[in-house]
């Protein structure tokens, strides 16, 4: 690349990125499409890295997360959308999490509190001693994690995930007082802790307003689930019934099942489309045999004989209501009667105050806050989590965590809020039909589950891990948005409509001026006109072009000239897919010939400039390896075919044989792969030798 | 769009031998959008210009890349006078028109060609460019339905088809359309036929001396009366 060309690019600003939908929709706005992406590369050591940068306890979302990322992701639009927290639950594991240690130095002099240890007051703990704070958590149940520990169950979250979590905080320095109800702010403040965040949760679950509500064998689902994961064992007896349609609802029933219960039903009083439970965790407690009582509500509790005699009215719906969901309204005379030993009821929580806290409460009993600064009525008492949205989600409390420590360091360090106003919206719009045509279709890859036989009985982890290939592929279906193609220099775009005649997707088109736009809303970033532009006009917004492959190409070059095996081959392979690591790498490993990788974020984006530098620096032969229909990008081979013709011309014409560039495909079987490449070595040897004999009868 | 195309490699080495220092000058224009000279094959010939002296250990030369917007007027060419005291000679990969604006506005170096001015025309499709005009300075499209013979006609006959046509090719080149039979069917479609019942007479080449020199502005002369 010339200098003009490097000082432009230098010159423009890349500030102009594209949150992609599935960041946006993120509560902690994690780069998913980029951890993502070196998933897809096989780097999971680098995706962890990004995963951690994003948020503090990637091990707990792996397994927990709501994943409001996947509803957003593009990919929807076209077949399914990518398995987002599988493959974080596949870095966190691959990645090595477990090695990670974390260390912080106490910088600040200021102390704060943080009242309660759910997922909202670690993650505050966290940043606040990243930012130099001393920390003390005030925990009132024998164990931190809040509803990690006491709300979900095991089977979904491992308490061995919670404890490590808990640890690195400990080894970062966050003291946890466990045991240690708070019930006074004012003595912490006393106590010379300089500001406070309340992270109390929301554990009251909600009344029924029915008759016998209170009797024997009526429990509510949150406290049923606490002391399941305190580890005592209630008597449920035979027959449990559930009410509710959400999480807590689904959680409690399977850990009924899992308690010895023989018939578990469900009663919700809408149908099962209108059901918040997510709708994996429905098909699993389905699978484990548990049964629905859909468009039912339970009017009134009797105990008798030691049972419940449960009146139930049936309902139907009416006019969709306030948020969208339509209103169940009961019909006239269907009453009926049924019997449980058990009803757990899990229609809600709401947060429980202690009135001394003096804080403003507002609808459902939550803690009213400014929602940038997080701050309360009160001065230095800052709050966050469920207490404050009423049930969430634990990344919406690890998100309001994180907002609490930065503007309690604002306000420790008497700063402005530096203003975070938290909402980030993907600006990339729908994808256009004659894209979405063009785009492969390619099946989602879910992580393998343990056979419902084989769960029911225990509180073991139900989800289990891709293994390396799987993930891989799910990776490489990501349509990396907003990473793609931008006319960076419209002034020397020459209108030549080659990237509107190359692009495989029908992307750039002709705008009412006559210039050429280039919508990054459409664009699946596979370079192929970054690489064609006639006039080098076009680069991509995440430099995977030839930006990229120049700086993997020298240093490929430079460890080449260090080393003295000849003759020298250069190959530039395409590094996703984990090729890299297969045929090509043990060939490479053992040194058949002074082989050297050069990998590429697919071959599309090679350029004639990069094969011929590779023979200018002396390489006897250059291969492309590239990975056939499996490419997830359209014309790849074509597009890398058509420039080795257009370099092996040049090559005869300087008096090289156009043999010595050849093109792999990477997909067939691993040992005809391995064939082919030696076949190739050979004959570049065999030119090699015939030249160096030339040389030698001229001298 | 004037369409060139990049002369072979060893064709250039033979012409920049003599120099050490050269300028490999892009234009961003038709060269650019026919893919012979704009900025990336400028790169594109850089390295191959590189291959070949690495490889054939004859060779000393140090080159420098530069993309102007357009070779053929002076203006543009301005930015180019720092660049051009550092070289030995500039090798254009602009057209004919381009190579000798550079030479008139840089007098005292060598400018060479660097691709082969072909003709004028248009992108069939990405990568497939077709002639269309000879710039003959006479245009006779209206009586031949918008469909060039002086070009697309092997002899460029006015009054045609001749006898070398067959189904609708020609004999020179069994794959080329016969100019004259799409000029018919054109003119059919039109419901022009009876052009083609007229007889065109050979074109009168003094109206069109050579060098050609078109003249739009008006010979004026500011005076104190008028303006
Ligand atoms: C059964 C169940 C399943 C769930 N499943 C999921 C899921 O799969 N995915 C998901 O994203 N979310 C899930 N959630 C929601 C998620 O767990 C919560 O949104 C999240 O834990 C809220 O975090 P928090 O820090 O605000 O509060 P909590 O996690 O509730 O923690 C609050 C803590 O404060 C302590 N505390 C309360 N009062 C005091 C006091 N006065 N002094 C000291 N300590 C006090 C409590 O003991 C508790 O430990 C689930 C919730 C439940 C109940
Ligand atoms: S396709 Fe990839 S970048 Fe686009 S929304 Fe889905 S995960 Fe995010
Ligand atoms: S390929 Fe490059 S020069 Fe041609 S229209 Fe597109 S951006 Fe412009
Ligand atoms: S990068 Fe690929 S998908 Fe995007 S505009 Fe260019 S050719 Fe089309």
């Amino acid at each position: 690349m010339d200098n003009y060309q490097v000082n432009r690019i230098k010159e423009a600003s890349y500030g102009h990125s594209i949150i992609p939908p599935c960041q946006a929709a993120c509560p902690l706005h994690m780069e998913i499409g980029e951890y993502v992406d070196l998933v897809a590369q096989g780097k999971v050591m680098e995706a962890l890295q990004v995963i951690r940068d994003g948020n503090p306890f990637p091990s707990i979302c792996a397994y927990v997360c709501t994943h409001p990322c996947e509803d957003a992701c593009r990919r929807s639009q076209v077949d399914e959308p990518i398995a987002i927290r599988a493959l974080k639950r596949f870095a966190v594991e691959f990645g090595g999490d477990r090695m990670i240690e974390l260390e912080a130095v106490t910088t600040q002099s200021e102390k704060v509190a943080v009242v309660g240890s759910g997922p909202a007051g670690l993650a505050c703990a966290y940043y606040l001693r990243k930012l130099g704070y001393p920390v003390t958590i005030f925990e009132a149940y024998s164990e931190p994690g809040g509803m990690l520990r006491v709300g979900i169950p095991q089977y979904r979250l491992p308490r061995e995930v919670v404890d490590t979590e808990v640890q690195r905080l400990t080894h970062m320095g966050v003291e946890i007082k466990t045991n240690t109800r708070v019930v006074s702010l004012d003595l912490l403040f006393d106590m010379a802790y300089k500001a406070v965040f309340i992270t109390v949760g929301a554990h009251q679950g909600l009344r029924m307003g029915i008759e016998g509500e209170d009797s024997p064998g009526v429990i509510d689902g949150a406290t049923f689930l606490r002391e399941v994961n305190l580890g005592l064992k209630p008597s449920l007896g035979d027959r449990v019934g559930v009410v509710g349609g959400g999480n807590v609802a689904i959680d409690a029933a399977r850990a009924a099942v899992r308690l010895g219960a023989h018939k578990v039903s469900i009663i919700y009083r809408r149908s099962r489309e209108e059901m918040p439970a997510s709708p994996s965790e429905i098909e699993q407690a389905l699978e484990e045999g548990i049964e629905t009582m859909f468009l039912v509500t339970p009017i009134r509790v009797k105990r008798e004989n030691g049972h419940l005699n449960v009146t139930c009215v049936k309902m139907e719906l009416g006019e969709p209501d306030a948020d969208g969901r339509r209103r169940p309204i009961p019909i006239k005379g269907s009453e009926f009667n049924t019997e449980f030993d058990t009803l757990i009821t899990a229609i809600g929580q709401a947060p429980q105050l202690s009135e001394d806290f003096r804080l403003r409460i507002g609808r459902g009993s939550t803690i009213q806050v400014d929602p940038v600064t997080l701050t309360t009525n009160r001065a230095g008492v800052f709050a966050g989590g469920d207490a404050v949205t009423g049930p969430a989600t634990v990344t919406q409390a690890l998100a309001s965590g994180r907002q609490a420590a930065f503007r309690i360091d604002d306000y420790l360090q008497h700063r402005y809020p530096l203003a975070d106003t938290g909402e980030k919206k993907s600006s990339l719009g729908e994808l256009s039909p004659k894209t979405i045509e063009m785009i492969k279709k390619i099946e989602r890859l879910e992580p393998p589950f343990l056979p419902p036989e084989a769960r029911v009985n225990e509180f073991t982890t139900v989800e289990l891990i891709y293994d390396w290939q799987s993930a891989v592929n799910e990776a490489r279906r990501c349509l990396r948005c907003g990473m793609g193609a931008e006319i960076l220099f419209q002034d020397k775009c020459a209108t030549c409509l080659t990237c509107l005649r190359v692009c495989p997707y029908h992307v750039p088109y002709i705008d009412d001026a006559g210039s050429i736009q280039i919508p990054a809303e459409q664009c699946q970033a596979c370079g192929i006109c970054v690489a064609e532009c006639p006039a080098k006009a076009i680069v991509l917004r995440k430099p995977y072009d030839r930006r990229h492959i120049d700086e993997e190409l020298e240093h490929a070059l430079k460890s080449a000239a260090e080393s003295k095996s000849k003759p020298l081959i250069i190959g530039f392979c395409c590094q996703y897919g984990l090729f890299g690591t297969g045929a090509l790498a043990s060939l490479w490993r053992e040194g058949k010939a002074g082989i050297w990788i050069v990998p590429i974020l697919c071959v599309a984006k090679l350029e004639e400039v990069h094969i011929l530098r590779a023979f200018e620096m002396g390489a006897e032969g250059v291969f492309i390896a590239g990975c056939g229909e499996q490419c997830s990008r359209e014309n790849t081979a074509f597009w890398v075919l058509q420039r080795v013709e257009k370099v092996r011309k040049v090559l005869a014409q300087i008096g090289l044989e156009p043999q010595r560039l050849q093109t792999f495909n990477l997909r067939i079987a691993e040992a005809d792969a391995a064939e082919a490449l030696d076949n190739f070595t050979e004959q570049i040897g065999g030119l090699y030798l015939n030249s160096i004999i030339k040389q030698e009868v001229r001298t | 769009m004037i369409v060139a195309e990049q002369k072979p490699v060893e064709e250039i080495r033979q012409v920049i031998a003599p120099y050490e220092r050269v300028l490999l000058l892009g234009c961003g224009t038709c060269v650019t959008v026919c893919g012979a000279g704009g900025e990336h094959e400028v790169s594109f010939l850089h390295s191959a210009l590189q291959v070949a002296q690495a490889r054939s250990g004859d060779g000393i030369h140090s080159f420098l890349e530069y993309t102007v917007k357009r070779q053929c007027d002076f203006e543009f060419l301005d930015l180019l006078t720092d660049k051009v005291k550092e070289v030995d000679a500039i090798l254009s990969l602009g057209c004919g028109i381009g190579v000798q604006v550079v030479a008139e506005r840089f007098s005292d170096i060598p400018v060479l060609p660097g691709v082969n001015t072909s003709f004028m025309g248009m992108a069939k499709e990405w990568g497939v460019w077709d002639e269309r005009c000879a710039a003959c300075g006479d245009c006779r499209l209206a009586d031949t339905a918008g469909i060039c013979p002086i070009t697309r006609c092997t002899k460029g006959i006015l009054n045609g088809p001749c006898a070398g046509t067959k189904n609708g090719k020609c004999e020179a080149n069994k794959d080329m359309d016969c100019a004259w039979i799409l000029i018919y069917k054109r003119l059919e479609r039109l419901q022009q036929l009876e052009k083609m019942r007229r007889y065109y007479p050979p074109r009168n080449f003094r109206v069109i001396p050579r060098p050609r020199r078109i003249v739009k502005k008006a010979d004026v002369k500011v005076g104190k009366d008028n303006g």
